[in-house]
């Protein structure tokens, strides 16, 4: 049985880096598995699968929060509200610096798209930060682990993927990601002030006050969002999908409000948003069907009983999982980890004690080193296509490590202190 | 615009409106449920159809659009003619999935149709109703792959390969954020 | 052993029943049977297909067992909610008696929409309210928000003036927590796993539906096995089944004691809340719904695909529910 797993495996591999889309080959597999192991009615029940991942509210919230973030992207809230953030930042060391990181994770706290992100951010800050004689590798490093923050800081779509392949609260997971998020977008914030320290400081402008409250405005629609959305699901007034139908409203009415909404503006943002959509669910309805056959036969038990008689400890085989992770995630896109891994990896981890909600934190944040490592890296490609000044991949890929580094530092924190991520879900049920 | 980018731009126009009509639904009813203590009932039931429908129309935009993401990173290091070949093997691929979804949404819709099942909600609705469009739109998804396979069938055959290499070359990242730069220009 | 059957369970989440009951009768079917058969058993939720689907993946072959969720595989075909209406099973006794008389008739259905042998089915529980405001009979309900699970039990609720709120179990203690809705239904024993007694103030153990589940074998898997073969897998589903209505029983009796902070109580954990006890009026109202609220809608559904099937079940359970 393993030796055919394993073919399985490899051929998989194989296919997918010979540039196969990802959807058709993780269908082909399941399908294969599934017909030699129960023959032709598992191809009339495939049906039952597929319409029950389509017709499903849960996964209604992807193409919703998708829009709501293309609307507050395309009406230029992320752009304002870089050059607010930058008027409130200037004191600190290494003051652009963290207006990429707190501009990512605010912006992150609104959108589900990264890439998206990275590049709106990216394309402002860049021009100003070379002007200022910054850093080449910690501006670019910057930008580039900045834009990761939004598949942890909800709403994530990422979050929503696990939830619904492993039957997890989305508004648990969603509470969940919010401390995590908050922690390490101050851990980036320290690492920067001690790596600008010893820069000579050529970016300090002055800014004054009155000029600062004239900017505040421009940071609240994506707070205000943020807050209708986080704040329904957090006091139960609205389940997930439902906050993203709220956060739809709330950002056409901001969109309004700045004179961008217009036919040509959303009609750009449904394009963005079916296309995505499309290729989410696609895969999504894949990874059910390969779901099918590997629970039907067995295999996510075999290797849950395979890896416990390791007699590995929790933390053990957690260590064991980031280097996997990291490994995986040089040279897979998330959304293949994220699918091909969590059918597997979560019944084995459940089993060995981990909790569900803490282990889909852990998923997001091995997600997020994925986006910066090389040579697939989508972050570090965003940033790169950015750039004006035509230097070297490897000036991103360098800047982004000591923040790889964090982000891995802190899963390792989160082994020993769970409760940063479990305490605010716990707080919400009762 | 190309006639089938087109297609995609008005079917991405219907389903963007329909995110939007569903949103406006939900949004009354999560206020009228807190405020005025009555429920619409059934907004979760209407979103479920909405995604059902919708994803149908999605996989067909992301199609025309080249979107069905690929892993690229060996790909350019691959011989011209090679990227071709791999470039025909994508879209028989898609027909594949597509195929197999169609396949699967008609099995379902005769099992519904032949024991006349109706959702257990408190609309009760006619489960054809929401998947007869379901079901359309997967076999449209299907036409649409048999189209693209077809027209890099010849390419294939006709020893274009230049063609089938440029034409349906992966989406990179350096497409997307070109994408994103000139959409940037334009707010 | 020589065979093995692919077999769909009730999900993990049910609870009790499923894991102490369901999952260790197939885990050592052989034994159980006392066949030469294996049994390759997953929980649904494991599987990702919805209980909805259940019937459809038995027909198609992909399974040779599955348990059925009957509230949610009447999607397929409405008649088999007939002896679940709302109002008609207030007691584990009443229940019996109506599965007794029901049982022919669900199964003769089954054969002939499914192709698939009924082997037997159990209650989940009384279906029980838990309310935050206090509350001293179902006359109190009146403008409140109650949670609900289904059509049947929503036009119940708004019947007798409250707004019935669709609300997925998952999500449920927590509206009840922030006043999303103010009161709930559901199991006695699940609602406490789930932990509403933690907010909610109120509890009155009147039973709403039962929650029928139960065991169905495709027809093709089943005429495979020789005329002995098919007695003792019979025989061998009875007892399971028998077995779970008194599990079942004391299941929820257990569950009364904990949720009132009475003893002994042993399945699950106790809790203070203050009991609100049952009086005839409220018996009478809920079992009135029966000819008033759910047996009209029920049958104006399943007329569409069974004609003939409201007489059927006047038969069948008129004596038993004074409805001609
Ligand atoms: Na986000
Ligand atoms: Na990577």
């Amino acid at each position: 049985m393993l030796a055919e797993i394993l073919i399985f495996f490899v051929a998989g591999l194989a296919l997918l880096f010979l540039g196969v889309p990802i959807s058709p080959v993780m269908a082909i597999i399941g399908l294969i598995g599934g017909l030699l192991a129960f023959g032709y009615p598992f191809m009339n029940s495939i049906g039952s699968v597929v319409w029950g991942v389509h017709n499903s509210f849960i996964l209604t919230a992807v193409p919703l929060f998708i829009l709501m973030g293309e609307i507050l992207l395309r009406s230029g809230v992320a752009d304002k509200m870089y050059n607010a953030l930058a008027k409130w930042m200037n004191w600190l060391p290494g003051n652009l610096l963290h207006t990429n990181i707190g501009c990512c994770a605010l912006f992150a706290a609104t959108t589900g798209s990264s890439v998206a992100c990275a590049a709106t951010v990216g394309t402002v800050a860049l021009p100003t930060l070379n002007e200022r004689g910054f850093s080449k590798k910690l501006s670019l490093g910057s930008l580039a682990a900045g834009g990761t923050m939004g598949i942890l800081i909800p709403p994530s779509i990422a979050l929503i993927i696990y939830g619904s392949l492993t039957n997890n609260s989305i508004s648990q997971l969603f509470v969940a990601g919010v401390i995590p998020g908050i922690v390490l977008t101050l851990a980036f914030f320290v690492y920067l002030m001690i790596a600008s320290i010893s820069i000579k400081n050529t970016g300090i402008i002055k800014v004054s006050w009155p000029e600062r409250i004239r900017a505040l405005p421009e940071m609240l629609p994506p707070l205000f969002i943020f807050f209708i959305v986080m704040g329904s699901i957090y006091f139960g007034l609205a389940t997930p999908t439902e906050s993203a139908a709220l956060g739809i409203i709330a950002s056409l009415f901001f969109a309004w409000r700045g004179g961008k909404l217009t036919f040509a503006m959303l009609h750009k943002c449904f394009v963005n948003t079916a296309q995505l959509t499309g290729m989410i669910i696609l895969i999504i309805t894949a990874a059910f069907i390969l779901n099918l056959t590997l629970s039907l036969l067995g295999i996510a038990e075999m290797l849950t009983q395979q890896v416990l008689t390791l007699d590995l400890t929790l933390t053990q085989l957690t260590l064991v999982m980031i280097l996997f992770y990291i490994v995986l995630g040089m040279f897979l896109d998330v959304l293949s980890i994220q699918v091909a891994t969590i059918p597997i990896a979560y019944p084995i981890m459940t089993a060995a004690g981990a909790d569900p909600i803490w282990f889909g934190i852990f998923i997001v944040l091995m997600s997020e080193v994925a986006m910066i490592t090389p040579p697939m890296g989508m972050n570090l490609f965003v940033i790169q296509g950015v750039r004006q000044d035509k230097g070297p991949l490897s000036d991103v890929i360098w800047g982004a490590l000591p923040f790889a580094l964090i982000m891995l530092a802190f899963t390792v924190f989160l082994i020993f202190y769970p409760e940063v991520v479990t305490w605010l879900p716990a707080k919400m049920r009762g | 615009m190309e006639i089938n980018k087109k297609i995609a731009f008005y079917a991405s126009c219907l389903f963007g409106y329909l995110c939007i009509g569903l949103s406006i639904f939900v949004s009354v009813e999560v206020v009228m449920r807190k405020v005025f203590t009555k429920s619409l009932q059934g907004a979760d039931e209407l979103g479920g159809y909405v995604l059902a429908i919708g994803s149908t129309l999605a996989f067909c935009i992301a199609l025309i659009g080249n979107n069905h993401i690929r892993i690229d990173i060996f790909h350019y290091k691959f011989p011209d003619k090679m990227q071709a070949v791999l470039n025909w093997l994508a879209k028989l691929s898609m027909l594949f999935i597509s195929f197999l979804l169609a396949f699967a949404a008609v099995g379902v819709l005769q099992e519904t149709m032949s024991y006349g099942s109706s959702a257990p909600t408190p609309w009760a609705t006619p489960l054809h109703y929401p998947q007869i469009p379901w079901t359309t739109g997967l076999i449209i998804f299907f036409g649409l792959s048999c189209y693209y396979l077809i027209n890099a069938t010849w390419l294939l055959i006709t020893r274009r390969w230049n063609d089938l290499r440029v034409l349906y070359q992966p989406k990179g990242s350096a497409d997307e954020v070109k994408e994103e730069l000139l959409d940037l220009e334009h707010r | 052993a020589e065979k093995s059957f692919n077999v769909l369970g009730q999900p993990l989440a049910t609870g009790l029943i499923q894991k102490n009951k369901e999952q260790p009768f197939f885990e050592n079917f052989a034994e159980n049977t006392g066949l030469a058969i294996d049994a390759n058993y997953k929980p649904i939720d494991v599987t990702g297909i919805k209980s909805e689907e259940t019937l459809r993946v038995l027909k198609n072959g992909l399974f040779d067992i599955v348990s059925i969720r009957t509230a949610q595989a009447a999607r397929d075909e409405v008649f088999l909610l007939g002896q679940d209406l709302v109002g008609l099973n207030p007691t584990y006794e009443k229940a019996r008696q109506v599965y007794d008389a029901y049982k022919p008739h669900f199964a003769a259905r089954l054969q002939e929409k499914f192709d698939a042998k009924l082997l037997g089915l159990w209650p989940f529980g009384p279906q029980v309210l838990f309310c935050k405001p206090e509350i001293s009979g179902l006359a109190d309900l009146k403008g409140k928000k109650v949670r609900v699970y289904d059509q049947n039990l929503s036009q119940f609720i708004e019947s007798i003036g409250a707004t019935p709120v669709p609300i997925g179990f998952s999500e449920v203690q927590q509206a009840l927590s922030r006043g999303v809705t103010e009161c709930a239904i559901t199991g006695a024993s699940s609602a406490n796993t789930a932990g509403w007694p933690e907010v909610t103030e109120y509890f009155m153990p009147i039973g709403f539906q039962v929650g029928f589940n139960g065991y169905a074998i495709n027809m093709k898997t089943w005429n495979k096995l020789s005329p002995e073969e098919q007695e003792k897998m019979q025989a061998a589903f009875d007892k399971l089944v028998d077995d779970i209505w008194v599990y079942s029983e004391e299941l929820f009796e257990d569950a009364l004691r904990c949720n009132v902070g009475k003893e002994p109580c042993t399945t699950v954990t106790k809790y203070n809340m203050k009991e609100v006890p049952v009086n005839e009026e409220d018996l009478k109202i809920v079992a009135d719904a029966v000819k008033t609220v759910s047996f009209p809608t029920w049958s104006e559904t399943c007329e569409k695909n069974y004609p003939g099937c409201t007489e059927l079940w006047k038969k069948v359970l008129g004596p038993l529910t004074g409805i001609e």
